[in-house]
């Protein structure tokens, strides 16, 4: 528990660095902001289009897609927030780079994952998903009860944790091949396919995008939860894959490390 | 041996260095379509979305699968290397040699897609066949070879799109935000993502005053038989004239700031 609220105390230092260091520039802070939200048009398209339709999913209206689509946008922002740290991990692999976080007295991976916050990206996906997730929920006249709520919170941060552990592994693989070209573009195309509710999706992807590769639980698990369309089992499923993943993260990172060489530094 | 021919094999040599990025990049395209076209299945299957967005389900379907694949061929990429020369006084080694930088840059992007078009090629013929042949669009061998010269065009225009957002470099510190952000917005913006006129009729209009649906949604419009010959004629035309338009801004910013360039470093 010390050692949690240590790593909590640390995480609320690198914030605080991160948003200072940002805003020293101004421009680029907004121009950060900017650029994320045109990322964020891509996905309102999509809201669009569902309005528009006026389909449904099989029990999703388009109120309820709503709310799915705001939880993956917020997600996006959870996750963009330290995205920044695992794109520049092959770099310091190659470079040699982790020389000088080698020697801190602190774990190596909660250091080099999660020392630099990208709030510019963090700030717009909150508010706008965020407000999707409100509207969504009040339009689609699910429970504003203290149950619900908070299972939407502990699902949320199931998901936080399982994009964090999932998302880390592929970049893992640079300490093998020290080249990872092309794996962010595949990593991004992966996390978007949260773009829509899974049920669009036909068994088959949604079993691999559940079980398999479990992106799908990231953004999900939330919403059914609050539509009481989340069975027992996958409920376990959920909050177990995420600490399943999050130690195999942990394993894969010790190994990688035993293969670090400390080339060029 | 001519010194633009080099470059433009320079170009190709450059794109197959990295051939594993080369193959995952392309790779990670296949999702966005499946994606798309799940859900296009879904809402056409499920309501009445073909009167709602104004394309029967074989056109929005083929534009969804060809809009992708236009998008990997016009695609720019070398505005931050523009800015890296801009920045870092790379620029000097061009300006004192006997070629021109707009050129330069032009053949190397059009070399790097070369091995791109040997992908995208045959990917792209095989959806017009499948467009032709299960879902019976109206496409013909002359309808196909104005879609390849748009194509062209359309590449040209996104060039110089770019190229002149890239010049910025001259005036701004810091443009890789801004890179970003341009990117992304010209992606939808140009109906890379969704055809921009499934959202009413004033946005449409708009966009087709503005230079950005030139370079992907009216290629594709053309491809899967949603143009008549009349929209297709006027469209080539607009696309020479932002071409021409694209290319004289270039000129302008181009001089404006080599006032300003430093030539520091390089």
């Amino acid at each position: 528990m010390k050692k949690l609220c240590h790593y909590l105390r640390l995480l609320g230092v690198f914030a605080k660095f991160s948003l200072m260091s940002v805003l020293e520039y101004r421009i680029n802070f907004f121009a950060g902001m900017l650029a994320e939200m045109g990322w964020m048009a891509v996905k309102l398209l999509y809201v669009a289009i569902v309005y528009r339709t006026g389909a449904s999913i099989g029990l999703l209206t388009a109120d309820h897609i709503l709310l799915f689509i705001g939880t993956y946008v917020l997600m996006t922002g959870f996750f963009m927030l330290y995205f920044g740290n695992l794109a520049s991990l092959p770099g310091m692999v190659q470079q040699g780079e982790l020389d000088l976080y080698l020697v801190k007295p602190v774990s190596l991976q909660f250091l080099v994952t999660l020392r630099r916050l990208d709030f510019p990206f963090f700030i717009p996906n909150l508010i706008a998903g965020s407000v999707m997730i409100v509207t969504g929920w009040r339009r689609a006249g699910l429970p504003v009860t203290w149950a619900a709520v908070l299972g939407f919170l502990f699902f949320l941060a199931c998901g936080c944790l399982l994009a964090y552990s999932l998302f880390l592994l592929p970049y893992l693989l640079a300490f093998w091949t020290v080249s990872v070209g092309g794996i962010g573009d595949l990593t991004a195309a992966l996390w978007d396919f949260n773009n829509m509710p899974q049920l669009i999706y036909n068994k088959w992807i949604q079993r691999i995008g559940t079980f398999l590769l479990p992106v799908f639980v990231i953004t999900n698990f939330p919403g059914l939860f609050v539509m009481g369309e989340l069975p027992p089992g996958m409920m376990l499923w959920g909050m177990g894959v995420s600490v399943l993943f999050f130690f195999l993260s942990r394993l894969v990172f010790q190994r990688a490390l035993k293969r670090y060489s400390s080339a060029s530094s | 041996m001519n010194p633009y021919l080099c470059v433009f094999r320079m170009g190709i040599e450059k794109a197959l260095e990295y051939r594993t990025g080369f193959v995952l990049s392309m790779a990670s395209a296949a999702f966005p379509i499946l994606i798309q076209t799940t859900m296009w299945n879904y809402l056409y299957a499920n309501g009445d979305a073909a009167r709602i967005m104004g394309y029967s389900h074989g056109q929005i379907l083929i534009y969804t699968l060809l809009a992708t694949l236009v998008s990997q061929l016009v695609s720019a990429g070398f505005e931050w290397e523009v800015n890296s020369d801009i920045k870092n006084g790379g620029l000097n080694k061009y300006l004192v040699r006997p070629v021109a930088y707009r050129k330069y840059c032009l053949l190397s992007v059009m070399g790097q897609k070369v091995p791109r078009f040997f992908v995208v090629g045959p990917a792209m013929a095989f959806v017009i066949g499948f467009g032709v042949w299960i879902l019976h669009l109206p496409l013909s061998a002359v309808r196909i070879a104005v879609f390849l010269g748009s194509l062209f065009l359309a590449f040209v225009l996104n060039f110089f799109l770019f190229y002149c957002v890239a010049l910025l470099g001259f005036w701004l510190t810091d443009v890789d935000k801004l890179f970003g952000t341009v990117s992304i917005v010209l992606t939808v913006l140009s109906g890379g993502v969704f055809p921009m006129d499934i959202f009413g009729s004033t946005l449409t209009g708009l966009f087709r005053l503005l230079p950005f649906g030139y370079t992907t949604q009216f290629c594709v419009n053309i491809a899967n038989g949603r143009y008549g010959w009349e929209q297709i004629g006027r469209g080539v035309v607009c696309q020479i004239f932002w071409i021409a338009f694209m290319a004289a801004l270039e000129r302008i910013l181009w001089r404006q700031g080599l006032k300003r360039y430093a030539a520091v470093g390089g």
